[in-house]
């Protein structure tokens, strides 16, 4: 693991990566103790402030001070992401493994359902949840993990169908061991390290998604600072004041990355003869 | 204050300077050319009866007339009749009809038609948003082919400004007889266009209608109304002339519309509104000291700059502004946060109070307002918690039912219409269950009051009323924002916001050729 | 590549759009607030609204509406729009044209940027034009469509005022104004199916040059010229078959954003529209028109792949 773990630091992508993640870590972490202004406290003689010393990357159309905001607001965006993808995964991941287990007729029946789910584009998907579940956060994160789960069931099947072959697992239908058991102990610890990595892409895809429900005024709502909401409300002003739309693009943007080039640079350390 | 009031001062010249042209231009506008409109979302119905938003009542505008027709002072002129005589109780109504007019498919307009779409229009069943606005109509008929007798069911003074209401478009008679329905995708109308092709979602085109009953106008040979979704790339097809009249805008794209040569960019102050409406017959705003305290946690000239960027008019808690006929200035609620935290002490709530504001996504301003008065109100000790919502949502589970939420309305045509639209106890939409008799009383004197000094005074008592007991808090009305090229002759904005105008706009010198 | 193979992908296919259908019905069902709400608005009156949803249909039981819309749907008709009283099947149909459009055109620009850039990183891996090739390509992916429809309108049409930001001209009724419309847009999508095509592509090229095949070609003594593209390039196209036939469900989601920002009449505004607004039908028709195309065109790839991959493999 720690071997893993340096071999990702080696390369210079995954190194930015790294760094990158650290700094939006540090911004949930410690992002609210540190801002310099609350991040919903309004100044009428302060509307539309260019970047300066007062606020660093400029002010709102109420005034509020945009560094303050995305810090606190990193709280709201990279969490979520972060939780949807897990539970995507996760669901993903027994379904995937669950179907490569049954085989035959079932992995069949469960692997078209599946495909069929994927026909249906993921941001549709999240919007018709998001409408069913009514608009909000949280309910975001559901519609984006149902979104997740199909390609997540998809590629964790075809990775659990080599495990399935190996002796070992063989040997624990032999035994007799339970469904579950064979699927949670044997099978899915040995499809993991595929999984994180496809997890840990899919973050930044969580990461744009959240933000572009935002944007279409069905995720996060006002007065959050979620960074996709800070996008949305600043394109109405953008000729006035286009420090509110670069920075919180940045934000995603920056945050996107730095999960790209960690997932990029885990795989490729998982299979250094692959030198690319 | 002063920059307000110096704003005021220009809005007002700009709208005598607008309604000039009518009446002095010397030279006849030029005939001819086709006028591109942008429309800021889709016009989904042009059944006339059944049409709910100003792209739609532009639409219907075009292609039907009414009796009556509201000018930008907010009296009426006419339009399909030519004059109106009430008895002297002002319960029945006579209206004349100008003759010679015809459909689109030529046939004759007769008394009968009118007597149709007001029986339409007055059927539940038809679901016309109309049915509670054409004033208190009992019965209408006719009397002889061009004149029609309105009976009312109480006396009504506004009923020519009434029937000028938007969904109160004159329709043939034989349409209602039959399919009703078929005005959804096709029209017949008196209007001054007629329909050319309709695509909801994306562009409507309208051709000159030759037969209209003035023959001078319109001008325009063609209108097509293009929808743009997204209000940036509407100002910026704008800027770059791909329109040559914008519908509506907001304060943000006006400000780069200003700056754009060959762009003039208009403005009127107008009595639409934002407000956030207190469920009086509910804890905790049963208590008038909460309803006074909220009044005054609320800074209104700083609200106008949130909400409307400045392009706005402060308000005191009632629903008229300089834009309305009867408006009454009461000195403007100054923010007095120690007067309001004493206020809620007294009324037993002395660490403050938690309430949840509720404020749907459409208009955004409406959050805004949300936003806003979550942080201004805070100091005063409310704790309020702002929960947005998709409008539909919100209109099936909160509107009329919440006991906190952030309202918004269009500028109505009268004092009367307004505030039996929301403030009475047997209003339309009684939003906040004031239910206040005193005021009843007033507002019921006023509208059967045709004496101008007395009722101006019965309309200054129900505004001071408002004012004192806060039923809403209304902290702020909006100036209407447009834009048109410069060569667009004869377009002005109207304040009701829902009165277009088109068939008196031409195009003049510099204007493209458009095939 | 057989018969029965096809027989069976023209199944899955249909297995589908039938669970696709049943899905985004069973979605549409459980809304909250419904379309009669919505129409109304503000002037609903408990009266106006149960005059309209018995009008609506929307008081039948659910299973009873599926079939109906079901049998409908297998004859081709969607039904009528609750919103603008318009059927919804040609609507749908036609905005799905103009979505195809923007999405043909991204995908063209996509392989005519991607490829060589894809190439020439795996060439010159390593050195500097494939670091540059990385970074641009790693913004593109990491840039949600709506910031990148935003920057780019704010630069080319606001600042430059090179191009028209936003409105659809069809190409048939004005071919320049059509094309220069749709310039925008179709350079926001290619951005972002840029950055994912040409990752692909340099990848693929990568495991190709090693491959022995190659290897054998160039012991074989075979011009380089020749070995890099007659024989690496077209194998390392392959996958990209498959990749560009995902991205068409990229694509097709992707377009509910940057139609919204451009005002393109395409199915991704429609799919929105309806959606705010309740609009069963052209909910149901907008998400099982989308989810067909998207099916076919696998199925599409997937026929393409076989065909292309004989040829390739065995000349």
């Amino acid at each position: 693991m720690i071997e893993l773990f340096i071999r990702l630091l080696r390369r210079p992508q995954g190194f930015i990566g790294v760094v990158l993640l650290l700094l939006v870590a540090a911004a949930c972490l410690f992002g609210s103790a540190l801002a310099p202004y609350a991040p919903e406290k309004i100044d009428f003689l302060g509307r539309f402030r260019a970047p300066g010393w007062q606020n660093w990357l400029g002010a709102d159309q109420f005034g509020r001070d945009i560094l303050s905001r995305l810090m606190v607001g990193a709280r709201s965006t990279v969490p979520m992401a972060l939780i949807a993808t897990f539970i995507g995964s996760a669901a993903g991941a027994i379904i995937g493994v669950g179907s490569a287990y049954l085989g035959g007729r079932s992995d069949e029946a469960i692997m078209r359902t599946n495909d069929a789910m994927m026909a249906i584009p993921g941001l549709l998907l999240a919007l018709l949840l998001v409408s069913t579940l009514g608009n909000g956060a949280s309910n975001a994160v559901i519609a984006i993990a149902v979104a997740f789960a199909p390609g997540m069931a998809r590629v964790t099947r075809s990775v659990a169908l080599n495990v399935r072959n190996q002796d070992y697992v063989k040997a624990a239908i032999a035994r007799g061991e339970s469904a579950s058991w064979i699927i949670f102990r044997e099978m899915l610890p040995n499809v993991m390290a595929p999984i994180v990595i496809e997890s840990t892409i899919r973050v930044s895809f969580a990461v744009m998604l959240f933000a572009t429900l935002s944007f279409l005024g069905v995720g996060a709502q006002p007065p959050a600072s979620e960074w996709g909401l800070m996008v949305a409300d600043a394109r109405q002003y953008m000729h006035q004041a286009p420090w509110g739309l670069i920075a919180p693009s940045g934000a995603i943007a920056l945050t996107a990355i730095a999960f790209n080039l960690v997932g990029d640079g885990l795989r490729d350390a998982l299979n250094p003869k692959d030198e690319r | 204050m002063l920059s307000v009031t110096r704003r005021l001062f220009l809005a007002g010249t700009a709208i005598s300077l607008a309604s000039l042209p009518k009446i002095v231009l010397a030279e006849a506008p030029k005939r001819g050319g086709v006028l591109r409109m942008s429309l800021d979302q889709a016009a989904s119905v042009i059944h006339p009866m059944l049409a709910r938003v100003n792209p739609e009542y532009l639409v219907t505008e075009l292609l039907y007339s009414n009796l009556t027709r509201l000018k930008p002072d907010m009296t009426v002129e006419p339009d399909l009749a030519i004059s109106w005589e009430p008895n002297a109780t002002l319960t029945e109504w006579i209206f004349k009809l100008r003759p010679g007019v015809t459909f689109h498919d030529g046939s004759p307009l007769t008394s009968g038609d009118v007597v149709a779409t007001i029986n339409a229009i007055l059927d539940p069943k038809t679901a016309s948003p109309g049915r509670t606005n054409v004033g208190p109509i009992k019965e209408a008929a006719a009397i002889d082919p061009l004149t029609v007798k309105f009976t009312l069911s109480g006396a009504y003074a506004d009923l020519p400004v009434a029937l000028t209401y938007l969904n109160a478009r004159i329709v043939p008679a034989k349409v209602v007889a039959g399919d009703l329905a078929s005005l959804s995708t096709s029209a017949n109308g008196t209007g001054p266009f007629k329909l050319t092709s309709y695509e909801p979602d994306r562009r409507i085109v309208v051709e000159r209608n030759p037969a209209y009953y003035d023959p001078t106008r319109p001008y325009l040979d063609r209108i097509e109304l293009l929808v743009y979704p997204d209000r940036t790339s509407e100002a910026s097809a704008m800027i770059s002339g791909e329109i040559d009249v914008l519908l509506t805008t907001t304060p943000g794209e006006y400000e780069r519309l200003v700056k754009t040569a060959g762009v003039k960019a208009l403005r009127t102050p107008s009595g639409q509104f934002l407000n956030i409406n207190l469920g009086c017959d509910q804890k905790p705003f049963n208590d008038l000291r909460v309803r006074q305290a909220l009044a005054l946690a609320v800074d209104r000239e700083a609200t106008v700059g949130f909400v409307a960027g400045g392009y706005g008019t402060p308000g005191n808690d009632t629903p008229l502004n300089s834009a309305y006929h009867f408006y009454k200035g009461i000195p403007l609620k100054k923010p007095d946060i120690a007067k309001a935290k004493q206020l809620l002490a007294d009324a037993g709530y002395p660490n403050g109070v938690d309430v949840t504001l509720i404020a749907s996504d459409r208009p955004a301003s409406r959050t805004q307002l949300g936003v806003a008065v979550r942080e201004m109100a805070a100091a005063a000790g409310f704790r309020i918690n702002v929960q947005t919502m998709p409008h539909a949502t919100y209109l099936d589970q909160v509107w009329k039912k919440g006991n906190f939420y952030v309202g918004f309305y269009n500028m109505q045509p009268t004092a009367d219409a307004i505030f039996n639209l929301l403030y009475t106890s047997n209003a339309a939409w009684n939003e906040t269950h004031w239910n206040n008799t005193e005021f009843d009383t007033v507002i019921g004197a006023a509208r059967v009051e045709t004496d101008e000094a007395k009722r101006t005074a019965l309309y200054a008592k129900a505004q001071e009323m408002m004012n004192a007991e806060v039923p809403s808090v209304i902290p702020a009305f909006f100036d209407l924002l447009a834009a048109q090229r410069s060569y667009v002759e004869g377009y002005a904005l109207h304040p009701r916001g829902s009165v277009f105008r088109l068939e008196l706009v031409s195009l003049g010198a510099g204007a493209p050729k458009r095939a | 590549m057989s018969l029965a193979w096809f027989a069976r992908r023209l199944i899955l296919t249909a297995y589908t759009i039938i669970v696709v259908s049943m899905l985004v019905f069973a979605i549409t069902q459980i809304l909250p607030a419904d379309a009669a709400q919505s129409l109304l608005g503000e002037n609903a009156t408990p009266e106006s609204l149960a005059a309209l949803r018995s009008k609506l249909g929307l008081g039948d039981p659910t299973w009873l509406q599926y079939a109906r819309w079901a049998r409908h749907v297998f004859i081709g008709d969607f039904g009528i729009s609750m919103r603008t009283s318009q059927p919804v099947g040609p609507e749908m149909l036609a905005a799905l044209s103009r979505s195809l459009l923007l999405a043909v055109s991204s995908i063209l620009v996509t392989l005519v940027v991607a490829v060589p850039l894809g190439v020439l990183a795996a060439l010159r891996q390593g050195k500097l034009a494939d670091t540059g090739v990385s970074l641009v390509a790693y913004f593109g992916v990491s840039l949600p469509e709506f910031v990148t429809a935003t920057l780019l309108a704010l630069l080319l049409a606001d600042t430059l005022h090179w191009l028209p930001a936003t409105g659809y001209v069809s190409p048939l009724e004005d071919f320049g104004s059509g094309i220069l419309h749709l310039a925008l847009p179709v350079l926001t999508v290619s951005v972002i199916l840029i950055a994912h095509v040409m990752r692909m592509m340099r990848s693929e090229m990568l495991d190709v040059l090693k491959s022995d095949y190659i290897r054998a070609a160039r012991l074989k003594g075979l011009p380089e010229r020749t070995v890099l593209f007659r024989h690496a390039l077209r194998n390392a196209l392959l996958p990209v078959v498959t990749i560009i036939a995902l991205d068409v469900g990229y694509l097709l989601g992707g377009v509910i954003v940057i139609e919204e920002i451009f005002a393109i009449p395409g199915i991704g505004r429609a799919l929105m529209i309806a959606i705010t607004t309740r609009d069963l039908p052209s909910i149901q028709a907008g998400a099982l028109i989308m989810a067909a195309t998207y099916a076919l065109t696998n199925t599409l790839a997937d026929l393409a792949y076989a065909v292309l991959d004989k040829r390739i493999r065995y000349d």
